[in-house]
Formats: C-alpha cells, sequence, structure tokens
C-alpha cells in the first residue's frame, strides 16, 4: 500500500487530508461541488439565483404549449420490434409463391412445446393432440388442443418467438395488459389467435 | 448353464488404461474409462450385436480398418482410439447417411426431445446437410398395432425392433422387407402386431419410427417428470418409471433391474395405466342404499362400515387380494384379529395348507432367484403358465434356452407357449397337477407307484420317467476330478398347484421333488413360486393367512379359509366380510357358490378401484381404492425379494389411503392401530416379521432387497424333516365319471385391461359362465 491515503480508507490520526474535508474525493476528480461557505448573504444569494434558472425552464416549455398525450384515447406508437402481448398465427392464402390454398385457415401452430421448453418464465403450457381427416386443425401431425399463456408471468423476451419452428407464435404490439383478475390474464389459444380489438399504433420508420 | 466368470484385463482406450471384463464388447468397456462411443443398434438386452448402424466405429491399432465399438470385443493390451480424424469424418459421415433420408419433422415427432438421432446428430454429426435432392417418402404415420404407430420415414434401420420379435419375444411377427433405401419394418402381410410383449418395441427404437398410440403427442420429456415404482398388476412384480404430467400417468417405462424383469416389461404392465384415469374408475364412497349403490361422505361411508362390522364382530371374514400391500395385509389382519377378535382371514385361492408346509416352502435355502431361471442346468415348469401368470419370465426362460443353454422342461395339461424352447413338454389332465407332482417325485425316488401315479394324472409313465431323468442330468458326462458342481434345477411351480382336493398332497410331492434333486442351500437352484396374487408371498409372510400370524408365526387360534368363508355366510356362521381388493365373483374359484354367499352375507365392506360384479351386486359400503402408483408400501417378489412402491401420482376425487382407512375403521371398532402415517405402517411390518428385522425403507430403496440374503434371514422358522415325515401321499383319486377341470385367471383378464381403451381390445372374454 502507497503511503496516500485512498478515498475511502478511514482517515488517519493527524494525516493531512484529515484536516481539510474529512473526505477526499481522490486524484481523479476535477472539480467537487461544495456546499456553499457558512455565511447569512452567500445562501439567499444561491437560493435566488437556483429559483431563477428553474424558471428560466418553465417559461421556455410554457411557450411550445401542452405535451401531454390523452392516453388511453391517445396511445404512444410503439416500435416495429416492440414486444408485446403474443399472437398465434393461421396460414393465408395470399395467392404468392409458397402459399398453399389447401393449408388456408389452418392453424400454423402444431402443438410442438418448443416454445414452453425455451421459456425462462414457464409460463406457457401446451397439451398437442393428434389431427384426424375429420378434424383437422393445423398443417402437422399433431396440434395444439389447449395452448395458455400466463401474461402475468410472461417477462416478454420473446424466446417463444425464437423457438417456434414454424412462426406460428410471434410477439405483438399490445401492452395493455392489466386486469382485474389474475387468472383473466391466461391467455388461450383462441384469445391468442384472434385479432386485437384494438391495434396498437406503430412507429414510423426514423420516427 | 452356470453364470460365467470372466477374467478382467488391461487396455487403453484415448491413451488411458482401463480395466473391464475380457470379452466385453468395446463400447461397454470403454464406458468403464468414461469414453462414450456413440450406438444406435446396439442394445446389450437384445443379445448378440449385429452392426447395423456403423454410428460406433473406432480405430483399433493394428487393425487397418475402422472397426465397430459393438461388435468388437476387448483384449488385454487393445490400442483404441475414439477421437482421431479419421474416427470422426466417419462419425460424420454415418450421421449424414442417416440423416439423408430422414425427415427431421422433430416438431411433430414424438421422440423430440428425448432422441437418440437428436441427441447424437448434435454431438457427433456435422452439423450441415449437403442433400438436396427430395427424400424417400412412404405414408404415415400407420397403425403397426391398435397400441403402436409407425413411421417408416424416420426408422433408420437399426434392426431393434426386429431383433426383439425374432430373438426376444421370440413371436416372429416383425420382418423388414423391400432392400436398400427402400426396406421398411413390417409385418407379414400386413397384420396388427398384436403380441404379449410388444410394447417394449416402442421403449427399444432409437427414433420416433415406433410410437405408443396411448402416449401420442400427449407431453415432452420437459413436460413430464418420472416416478419409480413397481407394477403389481402380476406376480413378477416388474420395476416401472411411470411418467407423470399434471399428476396423470401418462406412460410406463421399464425401469430395469436384472435381478426382476431384464429391462423389459408385458404390454399389461405398460399400458394398463389408462385405467387409472377413466370414468369407470371409483372416486368416492358408496353405499348400498335401497339396492343401489350411491356415493356417500367418508363419514358416513366409514361410520356403516365400522357399525356393520362392529355387529358381527368375531364373525367377520376378511380376503386380501391382488394388489394388496404387505401393510395392507398386516394391518388388515391386525384389525380382524386384535380389534373384532376374528381369527377368519385369507389371501389365498385354495384351501388352506398346514402351516409348515408354508414354512417348508419359504425356506430361505430353497428359493431360487429369477436370474437362476436364465442360468440354471434345467428349469421344469409345473402347474404354471408363465405368459399368463407372471408374463416377464416367459422372456427370462427363452434368453436361458436361446443364450444359456437352459434345459427346460413343461408339464401342462395344455400347451403352453415355451412348448417349442422346451427340451421336453409332458401333458397331463386337467386339474391333475398335484397327482402328476407325486408321480414325478415317485419317479425321481424309484418308487414303484410312478406308473400308476403317472397314469392317474393322465400322462405317459414314459415322459414322466424321462423328465426325472431329465432333471437329474446326464450321469456320466462330467468327468470325476473329485468336486462336481451341484446340478442347478430350478422348478417354476404356480400356486395353483396347490389347488383341489389333492392340493398339499401336491405341495408335499414338490418338497420331495425338491429334496430328491438336491436343491436345498444349493446356490442357483430351488423353487420360484408364482403366486395366483400378485403380492401373493408378501400377504402370507404378513400374516394375512387363517393359520398363520406375521412371519408365519403359530396364530392364537386358526380361522378359517378362504372356501370356508364362504360356507361360512353361507349357514349363517359369518356375518359380515371386508374385501380387500378381491371381488369374488372375478377372482375366487367357485363364483356360484361365492354368489350366494354374497348374497347372504349381511354386511360386506370393499375396497375396490371398479365396479366389477361382485362389488357392484353385492357390497354394502365400497370404499374408493388405490392403484399401484398412488400407494406406499411393500410387496415381496416370489422370490422374496421386498421391493418398495411410492406414490407416483396423486389420489383421484376423495381416494384415501388403504392403511388410513383400516386404521380409522380399527378407531371406530374400538382398538387403536397407533398408525399415522404409510411409514410407520411399514416400520410395523418389519417389526413383527422376525426375518424383515432391521429393515428400512431407506435399505429397500429403488432395487428391492431379498429378505433370503440378510443375517435376518436366520430367524425364518424352518421346519425340520418335513418331506421324510410324511412317507406316502395321499392322492385322493378323481371319481370315474368327474371330470376336474383345473380353473385359473389368466392376469390378462383383470378390470385394469378391460377397462383400458387402448388395451380392452386384449381382454379374453370368457365363455364358460
Ligand atoms: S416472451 Fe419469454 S417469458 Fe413470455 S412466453 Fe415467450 S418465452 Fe416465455
Ligand atoms: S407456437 Fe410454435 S413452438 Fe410453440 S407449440 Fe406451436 S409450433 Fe411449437
Ligand atoms: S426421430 Fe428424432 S430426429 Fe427424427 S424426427 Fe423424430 S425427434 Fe427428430
Ligand atoms: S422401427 Fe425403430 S427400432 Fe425398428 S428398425 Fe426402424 S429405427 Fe430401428
Ligand atoms: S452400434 Fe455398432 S453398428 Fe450400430
Amino acid at each position: 500500500m502507497s503511503d496516500t491515503p485512498r478515498p475511502h480508507d478511514p482517515p488517519t490520526e493527524g494525516s493531512a487530508t484529515l484536516k481539510v474535508t474529512g473526505w477526499s474525493p481522490g486524484e481523479d476528480v476535477i472539480e467537487v461541488q461544495r456546499s456553499p461557505a457558512p455565511g447569512a448573504a452567500h445562501g439567499a444569494w444561491r437560493t435566488f439565483r437556483e429559483t431563477a434558472r428553474g424558471l428560466r425552464t418553465t417559461m421556455a416549455r410554457i411557450a411550445e404549449g401542452p405535451s401531454t398525450i390523452q392516453y388511453p384515447e391517445e396511445k404512444v406508437p410503439v416500435y416495429p420490434r416492440f414486444r408485446g402481448r403474443h399472437k398465434l398465427h393461421r396460414f393465408e392464402d395470399t395467392g404468392g409463391t409458397g402459399s398453399d390454398p389447401a393449408r388456408a385457415g389452418l392453424e400454423k401452430c402444431v402443438g410442438c412445446s418448443l416454445c414452453a421448453a425455451a421459456c425462462p418464465a414457464d409460463c406457457i403450457r401446451v397439451v398437442a393432440a393428434e389431427n384426424t381427416p375429420e378434424n383437422r386443425v393445423s398443417a402437422g401431425e399433431r396440434y395444439a388442443a389447449v395452448y395458455e399463456i400466463n401474461l402475468s408471468r410472461c417477462i416478454f423476451c420473446g424466446y417463444c418467438e425464437i423457438a417456434c419452428p414454424f412462426d406460428a407464435i410471434t410477439m405483438g404490439h399490445d401492452y395493455e395488459l392489466s386486469d382485474y383478475d389474475r387468472s383473466d390474464l391466461i391467455f388461450t389459444k383462441e384469445m391468442l389467435l384472434a385479432e386485437p380489438l384494438e391495434r396498437t399504433p406503430l412507429r414510423n420508420e426514423g420516427e | 448353464m452356470p453364470r460365467p466368470q470372466p477374467r478382467t484385463i488391461t487396455f487403453t482406450i484415448d491413451g488411458r488404461d482401463v480395466s473391464a471384463p475380457e470379452n466385453t464388447m468395446l463400447i461397454d468397456a470403454a464406458r468403464q474409462g468414461d469414453v462414450e462411443i456413440p450406438a444406435f443398434c446396439y442394445e446389450p438386452k437384445l443379445g448378440q450385436p449385429v452392426g447395423a448402424c456403423r454410428m460406433c466405429l473406432v480405430e483399433v491399432e493394428g487393425i487397418p480398418k475402422l472397426q465397430t465399438g459393438c461388435s468388437t470385443p476387448v483384449k488385454d493390451g487393445m490400442v483404441v482410439y475414439t477421437q482421431g480424424e479419421r474416427v470422426k469424418s466417419a462419425q460424420q459421415a454415418v450421421v449424414e447417411f442417416l440423416l439423408l433420408n430422414h425427415p427431421l419433422d422433430c416438431p411433430v415427432c414424438d421422440k423430440g426431445g428425448e432422441c437418440p438421432l437428436q441427441d447424437i446428430t448434435f454431438g457427433w454429426g456435422g452439423g450441415i446437410s449437403r442433400f438436396i435432392e427430395p427424400k424417400r417418402h412412404f405414408v404415415k404415420p400407420l397403425e403397426l398395432s391398435p397400441l403402436i404407430a409407425i413411421d417408416r420415414e424416420r426408422c433408420i434401420l437399426c434392426y431393434r425392433c426386429v431383433r426383439f420379435s425374432q430373438e426376444i419375444s421370440e413371436d416372429y411377427q416383425l420382418v423388414l422387407l423391400e432392400r436398400g433405401a427402400h426396406s421398411y419394418v413390417a409385418t407379414f402381410d400386413g397384420h396388427p402386431y398384436v403380441a404379449p410383449f410388444s410394447g417394449n418395441i416402442v421403449e427399444l427404437c432409437p427414433v420416433g419410427a415406433l410410437t405408443s398410440r396411448p402416449y401420442r403427442f400427449r407431453a415432452r420429456p420437459w413436460d413430464i417428470e418420472g416416478a419409480g415404482s413397481v407394477c403389481t398388476l402380476c406376480p413378477a412384480q416388474c420395476n416401472v418409471t411411470v411418467t407423470v404430467r399434471d399428476e396423470r400417468a401418462l406412460r410406463v417405462l421399464a425401469r430395469e433391474n436384472g435381478e426382476v424383469d431384464d429391462g423389459w416389461l408385458c404390454d399389461k404392465g405398460r399400458f394398463a395405466y389408462q385405467s387409472f384415469h377413466v370414468d369407470e374408475r371409483i372416486t368416492e364412497p358408496l353405499l348400498r342404499d335401497g339396492g343401489r349403490l350411491r356415493p356417500v361422505s367418508w363419514e358416513r361411508a366409514l361410520q356403516q362400515a365400522a357399525a356393520g362390522l362392529a355387529r358381527a364382530g368375531a364373525s367377520t371374514g376378511a380376503i386380501a387380494g391382488d394388489h394388496s400391500t404387505n401393510e395392507e395385509g398386516l394391518i388388515l389382519a391386525r384389525l380382524m384379529r386384535e380389534a373384532l377378535g376374528s381369527p377368519h382371514i385369507d389371501s389365498r385361492r385354495a384351501s388352506s395348507l398346514p402351516l409348515e408346509l408354508h414354512r417348508a416352502l419359504g425356506a430361505p435355502g430353497l428359493q431360487a432367484k429369477v436370474s437362476d431361471l436364465e442360468f440354471a442346468h434345467a428349469v421344469l415348469i409345473l402347474a404354471a403358465d408363465p405368459v399368463n401368470d407372471a408374463p416377464i419370465l416367459d422372456l427370462r426362460l427363452r434368453k436361458g434356452v436361446r443364450r444359456h443353454g437352459l434345459t427346460l422342461a413343461v408339464a401342462s395339461p395344455a400347451p403352453s407357449s415355451l412348448d417349442e424352447n422346451a427340451a421336453t413338454t409332458v401333458r397331463h389332465a386337467p386339474g391333475a397337477g398335484a397327482i402328476f407332482a407325486a408321480a414325478l417325485s415317485a419317479a425321481l425316488t424309484d418308487d414303484e407307484d410312478a406308473a400308476r401315479l403317472a397314469r392317474d394324472a393322465g400322462a405317459e409313465p414314459e415322459a414322466v420317467r424321462e423328465l426325472a431323468a431329465l432333471l437329474r442330468g446326464p450321469v456320466d458326462d462330467v468327468p470325476d476330478t473329485g468336486e462336481t458342481p451341484p446340478r442347478e434345477v430350478v422348478i417354476l411351480w404356480g400356486e395353483r398347484l396347490a389347488a383341489g382336493p389333492n392340493g398339499e398332497a401336491g405341495i408335499r410331492a414338490l418338497l420331495k421333488i425338491a429334496e430328491a434333486l438336491g436343491m436345498g442351500g444349493v446356490e442357483g437352484a430351488g423353487l420360484l413360486e408364482v403366486p395366483a396374487t400378485s403380492n401373493g408371498r408378501g400377504l402370507r409372510e404378513a400374516g394375512a393367512l387363517p393359520n398363520a400370524g406375521p412371519g408365519l408365526s403359530e396364530p392364537a387360534s386358526a380361522g378359517r379359509d378362504t372356501r370356508a368363508i364362504a360356507e361360512g355366510l353361507l349357514d349363517g356362521e359369518l356375518a359380515a366380510l371386508y374385501l380387500l381388493h378381491c371381488d369374488p365373483l372375478r377372482d375366487l374359484p367357485d363364483s356360484e357358490l361365492w354368489g350366494r354367499a354374497l348374497a347372504s352375507a349381511g354386511t360386506v365392506v370393499a375396497h375396490a378401484a371398479f365396479l366389477t360384479e361382485g362389488i357392484r351386486e353385492h357390497a354394502t359400503v365400497v370404499f374408493p381404492a388405490e392403484v399401484y402408483a398412488e400407494k406406499e408400501g411393500t410387496i415381496v417378489h416370489p422370490d422374496g425379494r421386498i421391493q418398495r412402491l411410492r406414490p407416483a401420482i396423486a389420489h383421484p376425487g376423495s381416494v384415501r389411503s388403504e392403511w388410513q382407512v383400516l386404521a380409522e375403521l380399527a378407531g371406530r371398532v374400538g382398538f387403536d392401530l397407533d398408525l399415522l402415517s404409510g411409514a410407520m405402517a411399514s416400520r410395523q411390518l418389519f417389526e413383527s416379521v422376525p426375518f424383515y428385522a432391521g429393515l428400512t425403507l431407506e435399505e429397500i430403496g429403488g432395487r428391492g432387497v431379498r429378505w433370503q440374503e440378510r443375517e435376518a434371514a436366520a430367524s425364518f422358522p424352518t421346519p425340520a424333516g418335513v418331506t421324510s415325515a410324511a412317507g406316502k401321499l395321499e392322492i385322493t383319486d378323481t371319481p370315474a365319471d368327474a371330470l376336474e377341470l383345473a380353473g385359473f385367471r389368466s392376469v390378462w383378464d383383470a378390470p385394469e385391461v378391460e377397462f383400458s381403451p387402448a388395451l380392452g381390445f386384449l381382454f379374453p372374454h370368457r365363455e364358460l359362465a
């Protein structure tokens, strides 16, 4: 240990630093704001100066007019990659290459449980079942008979979306997820497949 | 043949010196040195390796080409490399070839997450695919049987399933058809693969080509937990792992125990778990009210049962049946003897045997182990049909004959599934097993009665003499070099030998045969019983017998046996009946007698999981019974192995543990059994059976312990000289105009089979009323 005492070392009896302030900020600090020196005039001047500085900011904003967003009538747009409430998808018949009219309307999810395996919060529950010719739900051999996400547990990490081999689940943009009952936050397959009632506005490129 | 004693050698693998038994395959030997060689087709349980998949290639110094680790026996001083460039590129090439035609539909594949092909591709594969051509396609998935689905695209042609069918269960149904990339697994002519052990191929298949239809898509490996237990659906008591999801059993897998099941399960054990969760299951107490059983509260049911039992008091009879644990047997016996003062308790179907015979049969020196069936010189099957009584033993005997030169002899009234493997087969008249045993004992002791007895038993005297000679063994092929090793003979006998009027004589004859063959105290030889109920041995040892207390001790007073209980109910001497997991109309012989007996019983208290005829028609109070996956306690394997049941799933509905109900009833009739937990019941058992002394549940653990191998076995009350004292056997002749039919219940004829949706098709439908 060198002879210069380090900032947090207990002051040594009779050392030079102790006499100055009782606490030394260390060598790499350039400037230390110290409280005003004792004395009434000094204090009054300082109070006046700081109040004036604050009022300057206030006046400048008044000139700009109000900037309150009237939530919930008005919503803050989110970025396109914002991770909100999940969505499950169905095949669409887009008519383009790779779109198969035979599959249109079928659920993309095959109930493989890979999302549940990836989920760090353990909030997805999948119970799979077998498709039959009479009851074909998904495009694969199996489908998710039960698909539930407990959104009160979800941490919106998006791992489920990454794990899904069929792009069946994606993170949507809805963030309005408060409720009066915890159990209403367990979203079922039907809820996740349905279109959200109101769309969350998206921020444009570069906005 | 006796067990081989291999020499230990040392070889070098990846620069490390490792010792292993000589001639074990490299892949197993490598494991001793913590080196893993990937494999698909190699499975030691299947016998000789076939080298079909080439995944296990390794480099052996001095051999120019790479060798298959699964079929190269290890030799002293061998130098092996598993990490070199050549080996690595070979492994990657094999994985690439296997995946050429593989659909890689892991997300919809039931094997995903527990798939060796996934694991090995990840661990040893090259990581990329260069194959862009269209893959080979098959129609999928198809039903191979009502229990198994097959997806031929996923098959990697490892031959495991075919080898199982051809060499283990020997049902010769599965074959590989076609050649090259078009090869596929099939049965001849596309018939469904229905066999008693078919489910094992699902567990054997290293990919998702063979999947269990009842388990299909029910869960993923990360959704489930495995709970070790023991199957109590037949006396073989195979060790199992129950796959549990959301407190329900979804699958049963084998939990390999070489001394019990050798890693196989029969289809009943594998698929009957479905019956745990069917609507037919009784999940709440029922009380007969106005002629019909209606659900009631536990309080009401307990109160009614206790009142009925208290009214009947000493004139209560009790029968413990299939699936009862030792603890339940002990507590039921205490409830009867101590709380109600009634000695009438039984757990056997046949008429009661003198206590000294029970003791002689259970003597530790005379017990064969299950593995002895495989390594003995000769095995005789007497009054038993393994595939219907304790299916897994059938596989063990086949293995002994195929791999260890076992000489098998079958004596039975009807053709048995093992006839083709037997060196000799003797047929006798139905119901004449006991007389046949007498004839055989006479033939072994060169008694002049042998021929007459053989004719009485409906067997060829010559065949009986030949059988005796075969069991005694060749006299002169062992060179006279002083010590000749004792000949190891095992008799696998069924408890139904003791049924019928000659039952006792049959057992005495059996003991005489054992004496004549010098079985006593010979390691690897002895008797192995197939009890009529799954825990028959344990219940007897726990004292659920009319003439024995816990540990086959002398009881204060002898009671009625099963048949006498029925007669007692009929003539009004008994007023109440306690049925623990037993439906007399289904499980006990003479259902006509039982029908009348039950109808005249005042109170019938039953623990049942299903409403079978006898319970539905006659029970006054029905307590919902546990199934084995819910039970806590111990059971005893026919060879004396005490095994532990642990609860794997939760009780459905308001089901309570049997020990709890029995203890509660005892309390209500004014006797405190001092039981607060299942473990206390086990402790009471270990304290009251002298030859279990000092045992703890921890000692039993997951593999069980044979009590004969513990020190406390010395306190078994082995009787002296039962057989010599018996002298001539007393045989009651069947009247000439009577035809005696031996009745027995196959393990497939059980409510668990009947009520399992997928297994129901195997339920035998009785034709004789
Ligand atoms: S976003 Fe993350 S925490 Fe939420 S369900 Fe998906 S994987 Fe689970
Ligand atoms: S959402 Fe995707 S990952 Fe999850 S079960 Fe469905 S297909 Fe599998
Ligand atoms: S067998 Fe294995 S590798 Fe093949 S599809 Fe099934 S899980 Fe995937
Ligand atoms: S079905 Fe399975 S066990 Fe049978 S050969 Fe194919 S991969 Fe092997
Ligand atoms: S494991 Fe050796 S060839 Fe298959």
